[in-house]
């Protein structure tokens, strides 16, 4: 086990500098004048043809391949990845800072996906063709075929424009005014939900919690759809198995059977897809957070990506793809820790 | 026969199972009496998909869906299983009447190993702690031959060559000291020299725990060297029922008759071997008569329309057929040699 998750860790880097390679390449398509763009912050040096050919030089922008590429990674290194023009700020500052917000979304939309997910999914395949089952899979089938934005902007209209419930952005006017310039509320976590429990303001918390439920929603019905729909077919076809007729006629009880026996079995497959999902869900952040102007890492691409700020958009493929294949490399990981077959290898 | 006198462990009586599928009625075991008594070994034979595997889960009540027993008894020690609920089922499944299956590849769970397997009906029918159950199952192993159990003991599935995975199977089914052991196929997946093995440790063993053994196979050669009876099985019926040597010696039906004339043998030299002509009817559309005549070189017009009941034709000789007579004498005919050999 110990052996694999080494072998597993030393490829890392490789990857890594795979992934940067085809980034780099993407990056190498713009001319130096582009790519001079995405390190100032002030546009009229652009103007100034010696001043920019000075900065060109100085981020080796003009270099012949491999030179050119060891110099950006280089920078890479030193966190420095340019300027955000979108967020007025440098790239690695403006994610740093949206990350908590985007971290808070993902985290409380995976964490139920999986838990209900896995465990709708047993259940429906238990109750095969059943009520019960049936109700699961229908409510699953309409997550499965509603896109994320057309879902995200029914719950919008609904809870938001009639309703009047659950608002937009990340906190009202009133609570961003606390939470971001009195000096009494503390920053522990960055979460605000959970900050706000730090500092003692339920109003803040509820606040907070407002605003999150809609995006949570929208974010994790279709992964949630899915994960249950590999689940209890996963499951149904493992209850199928020779083997649980063997621990059935040891004398071992039905809840053994399907909750160790079975569960356990028919989970190998659904690690894989519920590893993709959850990295999948990165793309639906971008989606949701623009429906929802929530102001994270997705927000802030896609407004990059239209103003056609270079300097965000590869810094955001540079996360995304980090995420990707850390992402992968847990996935390989839990594979591993329930398959013997895997570990043994 | 000697068997009389002794104790009935299970007594089958007009068993039936159906599986009730979306094209119809598949009556996979259609009426089906047999019994077993104390100690001994019965054999049931017949070609693939006459509802042997399907008779050996109606007794644990442990058929697929849309599988159901319709109809009949199960006696087990006198009570009848069919009446009894899933929790005293589970009571006796593993304990009183233990299994072992045809394909040791698939019937051990991947991702727990053999010794975990093997522990958990002790831990569940004796209580056991862990460590007691540990020290048992490396006994166990011991007992069926696996070399260094404390090492095996911690191994799973993928790590075990065929035969030790069905050893090791055996050791789970014999963990409780069952009454009744059932074993559907044991060897069949395996290669020769290993099922020789495996079949002589379950003879040695079964001697020593004193169980009774349903021996499901459709290889006569296996069942001549295990059973003391035989039941020979046909579309989900019993054709002849028997003791092991009327079997092999004077045959009454036909289809057993055309079994014994196709034991493949390995040390003669190979004549034309006599398979029986024509396929397994699909049990969905059965023959009317005897469900045998449209394979059967005994038929005359009278088995393509009635079927023939089950009748004791010679003391303890319980025989399906119409043409019985006709039979004796054919089998009389033949050289009976190889048979001979099988059965010394
Ligand atoms: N789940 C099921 N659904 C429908 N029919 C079934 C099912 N299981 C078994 N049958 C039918 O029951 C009949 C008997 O099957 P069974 O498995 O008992 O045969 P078998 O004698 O054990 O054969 P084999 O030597 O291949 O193991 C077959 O005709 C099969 O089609
Ligand atoms: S009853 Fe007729 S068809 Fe059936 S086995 Fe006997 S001789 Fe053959
Ligand atoms: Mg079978």
């Amino acid at each position: 086990m110990l052996s694999y998750i080494i072998r597993r860790l030393l490829i890392l880097p490789l990857i890594l500098l795979g992934v940067t390679f085809l980034i780099f390449c993407l990056f190498s398509l713009l001319s130096p004048m582009e790519r001079l763009a995405t390190y100032v912050n002030n546009p009229s040096v652009l103007k100034n043809p010696q001043a920019a050919q000075r900065l060109i030089d100085k981020y080796h922008l003009d270099d012949p391949f491999p030179a050119g590429y060891i110099h950006w990674l280089k920078s890479l290194l030193k966190l420095d990845l340019g300027w955000s023009a979108t967020a007025n700020q440098p790239v690695w500052e403006a994610i740093m800072q949206r990350l908590p917000a985007t971290m808070e979304l993902v985290l409380y939309s995976i964490i139920p996906v999986i838990l209900v997910g896995i465990w709708l999914g047993v259940i429906s395949a238990v109750h095969h063709n059943d009520l019960l089952d049936q109700t699961i899979r229908v409510t699953a089938i309409i997550g499965w075929s509603l896109p994320t934005f057309i879902f995200g902007l029914l719950i919008l209209f609904i809870f938001y424009g009639i309703l009047g419930w659950l608002p937009p952005g990340r906190l009202s006017t009133w609570a961003q005014y606390i939470v971001y310039t009195s000096e009494s509320f503390k920053h522990f976590t960055h979460f605000i939900t959970i900050d706000a429990l730090l500092n003692g303001r339920l109003d803040i918390f509820w606040d907070a919690l407002k605003h999150l439920i809609a995006p949570i929603i929208t974010l994790s019905y279709i992964s949630w759809a899915y994960l249950l729909r590999i689940t209890r077919s996963s499951m149904l076809e493992t209850l199928r198995k020779d083997y649980i007729r063997t621990a059935r006629a040891k004398g071992v009880d039905e809840k053994t059977v399907i909750y160790q026996h079975a569960r356990k079995n028919a989970l190998i497959p659904v690690v894989t897809v519920a590893g993709m999902m959850i990295i999948g869900m990165l793309g639906g952040v971008v989606i949701t957070e623009t429906v929802f102007t929530y102001p994270g890492l997705g927000f802030w691409a896609a407004s990059s990506a239209q103003q056609l700020d270079y300097g965000s958009v590869i810094g955001f493929a540079l996360l995304f793809a980090f995420i990707m294949v850390i992402g992968n490399l847990i996935v390989d990981i839990s594979y591993a820790l329930i398959d013997p077959r895997v570990r043994l290898e | 026969m000697e068997n009389k006198n002794r104790d009935k462990v299970l007594e089958v009586k007009n068993l039936k199972t159906y599986f009730f599928t979306e094209d119809g009625i598949v009556k996979a075991v259609d009426g089906v009496d047999f019994e077993v008594y104390q100690g001994e070994t019965l054999g049931l034979v017949g070609e693939s998909g006459c509802g042997k595997s399907v008779t050996a889960f109606s007794i644990l009540k442990l058929l697929d869906y849309p599988g159901k027993t319709v109809e009949g008894q199960i006696l087990f020690k006198e009570d009848d299983l069919l009446k009894k609920s899933e929790e005293q089922m589970r009571k006796i499944r593993g304990k009183e009447i233990a299994m072992i299956f045809q394909e040791p590849m698939t019937s051990l769970n991947p991702v727990f190993t053999i010794g975990f397997q093997i522990a958990e009906s002790l831990k569940v029918h004796y209580k056991m702690s862990n460590l007691e159950a540990r020290k048992k199952v490396i006994e166990l192993l011991e007992k069926v031959g696996i070399p260094i159990p404390e090492q095996r003991v911690d191994e799973y599935p993928h790590q075990l060559s065929g035969g030790m995975r069905q050893r090791a199977m055996i050791a789970m089914a014999l963990a409780c000291d069952p009454v009744l052991l059932i074993a559907d196929e044991p060897t069949t997946s395996l290669d020769v020299t290993i099922q020789a093995q495996i079949l002589e440790l379950m003879k040695t063993l079964l001697k020593q725990f004193n169980s009774s053994l349903i021996m499901i196979t459709h290889d006569l050669g296996v069942i001549a060297e295990i059973a003391d009876r035989i039941a020979v099985m046909y579309a989900g019926k019993i054709v002849e029922y028997t003791d092991t040597r009327s079997i092999f010696f004077s045959p009454l039906h036909p289809y057993t008759f055309g079994l014994l004339t196709s034991i493949p043998r390995l040390d003669m030299e190979m004549e034309k071997l006599e398979s029986i002509p024509g396929v397994v009817p699909d049990p969905l559309h059965f023959p009317e008569g005897c469900k045998f005549h449209p394979r059967c070189g005994f038929a005359t017009e009278r088995c393509r329309k009635e079927e023939p009941s089950l009748l004791e034709i010679e003391n303890g000789h319980i025989v399906r057929c119409w043409q019985v007579d006709r039979v004796r004498e054919e089998a009389k005919k033949i050289a009976f040699t190889r048979r001979l050999a099988v059965v010394e």
